[in-house]
This record gives structure tokens, C-alpha cells and sequence, in this order.
């Protein structure tokens, strides 16, 4: 597998990983702030 | 004249808690093209190299036409509105963005008629899986398998001819349509919090797992004993995620990357729309929306984008794989059948995929029939049960054209080439116009902030109002010039070739469809206007009340 392809399935994944844990996070974040 | 709004029968409903919308959206968005449209659509156009227009059409076109659809569905809500013809007009404020709101209608109604018959596929492969396999010779060389593979599939969507699916008795395959289209309906007629949400806050766990179990197998598999220098998982993922950057000259990869995120994200079809008109004035919409869109895409690019070409390079190596990844259909039923064939408990991980797909597809079928019943509803004025009635009768005729022109699946094939594609992006323009431009971005921006946990960045308004728009007209003109010919070629015929009979009948069931849509549309303008509703938006925005809330 060359360097650019770990690259960019590294950080392709890790992007979209981290957005919706970020997202997943910040829901429930707020709910318990409401409660 | 009362400015109060008549009471609708779909004002009754509503989402029964925050995290349920999330999933149904995300369920939504989820589907088929996730796991089989988008890693062959990224091997064939630059591998790692698609990721970049990838992300920038999530962007400048995925992300902000979907923040604007949630915004003003959630918006239409609030003046007693739940489809997408009457909220585009109140948007749009006249009839114009009000007959093409019908085509928000059109889009999933139409899409619907050909995906649920996917859809069954689906469930009638994870039955035979399940059951003992699908009769791939485990010992046979890779071209044979992928030839029964083949034969399977035909026998399965009835594509050697027309009008067989009743040849010599019922078929099996139109049981599990059958039981398919039945679920469908009856989630459906349950109704949002107690149908759709209930379903969806069960299936989507369901499907992460699933795919979570074949990812874990396909990630640990052995290599090739017989060439482990070519075949191995290291070389399947070398293969997805290579990139080759001289195609990101080639607008076909734009073209391909703009499409996979309108499908993907369901942006542009009229079903958020639907699905946020039910929301609360107060509820959020912006971090929902980024929410839903960012579980979409984990289930592409972190799942989608590494089991299915990973296990076909493993297994049958780099030729047959490149062979069989050209098409949606070809790397999911070719490929994948002798992949599970080679495996040990191959057909354990066959019914968890098709299963899991089974999954992916419902959760989205279903958000493709709630508008066509939300919009007959408030147009007829007809109670859920009559709605659901007359949606699932127009999807059923739909159905039984689709499944009766079977051959070739040029039926198919048409429909969603000028349904699921080319209209997304009319639909998706005119949203993003009437957002921006008609009501106007500040006004959107505002409505969109209602009860915000978020802020939308100050940049992401510049890309509504300026890239959005800009950014889809381009893409739309390359469509247009690239695709469209030769699909008006097999309709019309050219050069000595004969019409197409199928692509021709498919056109006229669009067009039979659109035409009683739009009838439909003026029968609810007449409906919406005699009982005193703000139609066309003219009211100003602090004037109005809450609807049936």
C-alpha cells in the first residue's frame, strides 16, 4: 500500500470518525445541560 | 380573512425525541449507495484522488442545501405545512417554486418505485444466505463463480426478459417484494414517533454493528495462499484508496463526486424538508443536520469504503475485481457472492451483509414514502390511514412497472438516471435559490439559528448564496452535456438504432406522475388559500402563530 493511499484513507476516515463523535458529543453535551 | 391555518392531518404528528429525527435522517441518508454506489464510484474515478471533490461537494453543496432544507421544513412546520410543494411555495413565495416543489414529491415517490424492488433483492439474498447460500460452487475457479453469481442475480430481478414474474407460478423473489412493500406501508401508516423513529432508533445500531462485524472479518482476512503478494487486504485498500490525480481534470470525476453526495446525503429530494417540518419551533436544526450528515458519512467512507472492493482484491484479485466495480449492482452481487463462496462461514457474513444492506435500504425507502403521504394528506385533506392508502396504490403501480420491465433493468436504469439524478439537482437549485435569494439568506440564516445549538460559520452563508448556487449550475451544465445525450439517444434512438419501448413507457410513468403531482399541487393551493393559509408566504414572520401546535 503506498504512502499516499494511507494517507488518504487515514485522514479521510479520521475526518469523518471525528465529526461524528464531535457531533455525537455536542448532542448529548447539550441534553444533559437541559436536564 | 383567519390567518390561523386549518388544521392539517399531518399536524398531529411529531418526532418523540431529538436523537430519533438524528437517526431517521441519518437512516435516510444511509442506504444502498453508501456500501455499493460509492466505493466503485471511488475506484473508478482516481481511488484516494475522489476524496478531495468529494469533500468538497459535502461542503459547497451537501452541507448547506441540507442545513436550508431543514431550516425551512422546520419553518413550513410552523405555518401548518408538511409537504414539500407547500413549503417551497411559502419559500419561493408563489406558485412557480410551488409546482417545482412538486417535483419534491416526484423525486422520492418515483425513486421509491424502483428502490424498494432493490430493496427485496436484498432481503430475498439474506434469506438464501441464511438458509444455506445462494449455490456458488466453493471449489469452482472465480470465473464460474462469478458466472453463477450472475445467473443468481438474473434469476433474482427477472433481468433476461419481460414480464416474467409470473411465469410458471408465483415467483419467490416477488414474495419478498411483497413482504417488503407490506413493512414499508405499515411503518409508515404508524406513523413518525411511533413508526419510523421507533424503527430507526433499532435499526441504525443494528446496522453499525453488522457492518462493524464484516469490516472486523474483511480487515483480518489471510492473504491469497496461492498469490499473497497481490492479494491481500493491504493491496484491497491500496486499490480503493491509490489516488491517480491526473481524473480530477476530468469533469466525469466532479460530475461523479457531486452525484454520490446528493444520493448519499438525500439532499435535494424533498425529505428533509418533510422530516423537519415536524420539528419544534425551538428544536434545534443545525446541529442535527451536521449530525445526520456526519453519520452518513461515516457509514460511506469508514465503512463503505473499506469492506466491499477490500474483500473482492482479497478474494479474487485486482482484474476480477476491477471487472466487477464498475456498476452499483456489479461490485454487491457479482463480486461479493464469491467473496462469501471463498470464505469460512461465508454464509454467516453473506446474511449479516444483505441483512445489513436490507436494513440500510428500509430506513431509507421509508423516508421516501412519508412525504408523497404527508403531501396527500394536506392536500386532500385526507386522515393517515386514507393517505397511506392512496400512496402505497400509486408506489404499488410503480412497483409493478418496474418489476413487469425487467429486462436489462432498463426500466430501472431510466428512472433513476432522470429521477434520482437529474431532478435532484433541479430540486436541489430551486431550494437553495428560494433560501437564499427569494426569502434571502439573512432571513434563512436567522430562522435557521431558531433554538440553534450551534451557529452556522459566517462563510458556509457566502457558499449559499454565492458557491452553492454557482457550484451546481456548473456541474448541472457538464450533466447535461456528458450524460444527457446518450440517455435521449436510447429513448428517441439515433443512427439507425430503434427507440428504446421501455426507456420511452419509463418516461411517460414520470411524466403520467409529475402531471397528477402538480394537479394535486393546485387542488391543495385552492384547498390551502379558501381556509386563509399564508401560501405564498407573504405574511411576515413574526405574524405567525404556531399552527396546530
Amino acid at each position: 500500500m503506498t504512502t499516499l493511499a494511507w494517507i488518504f484513507m487515514l485522514s479521510s476516515v479520521s475526518y469523518v470518525v471525528g465529526l461524528m463523535i464531535w457531533c455525537f458529543a455536542k448532542v448529548l453535551r447539550n441534553k444533559s445541560k437541559r436536564e | 380573512m383567519d390567518p390561523r391555518p386549518v388544521p392539517q392531518p399531518d399536524n398531529k404528528m411529531q418526532w418523540g425525541t431529538r436523537l430519533g429525527i438524528i437517526l431517521a435522517v441519518a437512516g435516510s441518508a444511509v442506504g444502498l449507495g453508501n456500501f455499493l454506489r460509492f466505493p466503485g464510484n471511488a475506484a473508478a474515478n482516481g481511488g484516494g484522488a475522489f476524496m478531495i471533490p468529494y469533500f468538497i461537494s459535502f461542503l459547497l453543496l451537501g452541507i448547506p442545501i441540507g442545513w436550508a432544507e431543514w431550516a425551512m421544513g422546520r419553518y413550513g412546520g410552523r405555518k401548518g405545512f408538511h409537504s414539500t410543494p407547500a413549503i417551497m411555495g411559502v419559500w419561493g413565495k408563489g406558485p412557480f417554486a410551488r409546482y417545482m416543489g412538486a417535483f419534491g414529491v416526484l423525486v422520492p415517490m418515483v425513486i421509491y418505485f424502483y428502490y424498494v424492488v432493490i430493496e427485496s433483492w436484498c432481503l430475498r439474498y439474506a434469506f438464501a444466505y441464511a438458509s444455506g447460500g445462494i449455490g456458488v460452487d466453493p471449489a469452482a475457479t472465480v470465473a464460474a463463480q462469478v458466472e453463477a453469481s450472475k445467473a443468481y442475480f438474473g434469476e433474482v430481478t427477472f433481468s433476461a426478459s419481460n414480464g416474467v414474474l409470473t411465469e410458471g407460478g408465483i415467483h419467490a423473489s416477488l414474495w419478498f417484494w411483497v413482504v417488503t412493500f407490506v413493512l414499508n406501508a405499515w411503518f409508515v401508516f404508524r406513523g413518525l414517533s411511533k413508526g419510523i423513529e421507533k424503527f430507526c432508533l433499532w435499526a441504525m445500531p443494528t446496522m453499525a454493528v453488522c457492518a462493524l462485524i464484516v469490516l472486523g472479518r474483511v480487515l483480518t482476512l489471510p492473504a491469497d495462499p496461492v498469490n499473497p503478494a497481490e492479494q491481500n487486504v493491504l493491496a484491497g485498500l491500496n486499490f480503493m484508496w491509490n489516488p491517480d490525480f491526473s481524473v480530477l481534470r476530468n469533469p466525469q470525476t466532479w460530475l461523479a463526486a457531486s452525484g454520490q453526495i446528493f444520493f448519499s446525503m438525500s439532499v435535494g429530494f424533498g425529505l428533509i424538508i418533510n422530516y423537519a417540518s415536524y420539528l419544534r419551533r425551538k428544536d434545534d436544526v443545525v446541529l442535527s443536520g451536521l449530525t445526520a450528515a456526519a453519520t452518513n458519512g461515516f457509514f460511506e467512507v469508514a465503512l463503505g469504503g473499506m469492506i466491499t472492493l477490500t474483500a473482492s482484491v482479497v478474494f479474487l484479485g485486482l482484474a476480477a475485481t476491477q471487472a466487477n466495480s464498475g456498476g452499483t449492482f456489479s461490485t454487491g452481487f457479482f463480486a461479493l457472492p464469491v467473496v462469501f463462496a471463498r470464505m469460512p462461514a461465508g454464509n454467516f457474513f453473506g446474511a449479516v451483509w444483505f441483512f445489513m444492506l436490507f436494513l440500510a435500504a428500509i430506513t431509507s425507502s421509508l423516508s421516501m414514502l412519508q412525504p408523497a403521504k404527508a403531501f396527500f394528506a394536506e392536500t386532500l385533506g385526507l386522515p393517515n390511514g386514507k393517505a397511506t392508502a392512496l400512496t402505497a396504490f400509486i408506489c404499488l403501480l410503480g412497483n409493478l412497472f418496474v418489476l413487469w420491465f425487467s429486462q436489462d433493468l432498463v426500466a430501472l436504469d431510466t428512472l433513476d438516471f432522470w429521477v434520482g439524478t437529474f431532478l435532484i439537482f433541479l430540486v436541489a437549485g430551486t431550494q437553495i435559490i428560494c433560501f437564499s435569494w427569494v426569502t434571502g439568506l439573512e432571513r434563512g440564516l436567522r430562522e435557521a439559528h431558531e433554538g440553534a445549538e450551534m451557529r452556522i460559520p459566517r462563510f458556509i452563508g457566502f457558499i449559499m448564496k454565492w458557491v452553492s448556487p454557482v457550484y451546481l449550475a456548473t456541474i448541472f451544465g457538464f450533466f447535461c452535456w456528458l450524460k444527457v445525450p446518450d440517455y435521449v439517444r436510447t429513448i428517441f434512438g439515433a443512427d439507425g438504432t430503434p427507440p428504446n419501448k421501455v426507456a420511452l413507457y419509463s418516461w411517460g410513468l414520470i411524466l403520467a406522475t409529475i402531471t397528477l403531482l402538480i394537479v394535486v399541487t393546485k387542488v391543495g393551493a385552492n384547498r390551502w388559500r379558501a381556509a386563509g393559509m399564508d401560501l405564498d408566504g407573504r405574511r411576515p414572520p413574526d405574524d405567525e402563530n404556531e399552527g396546530a401546535r
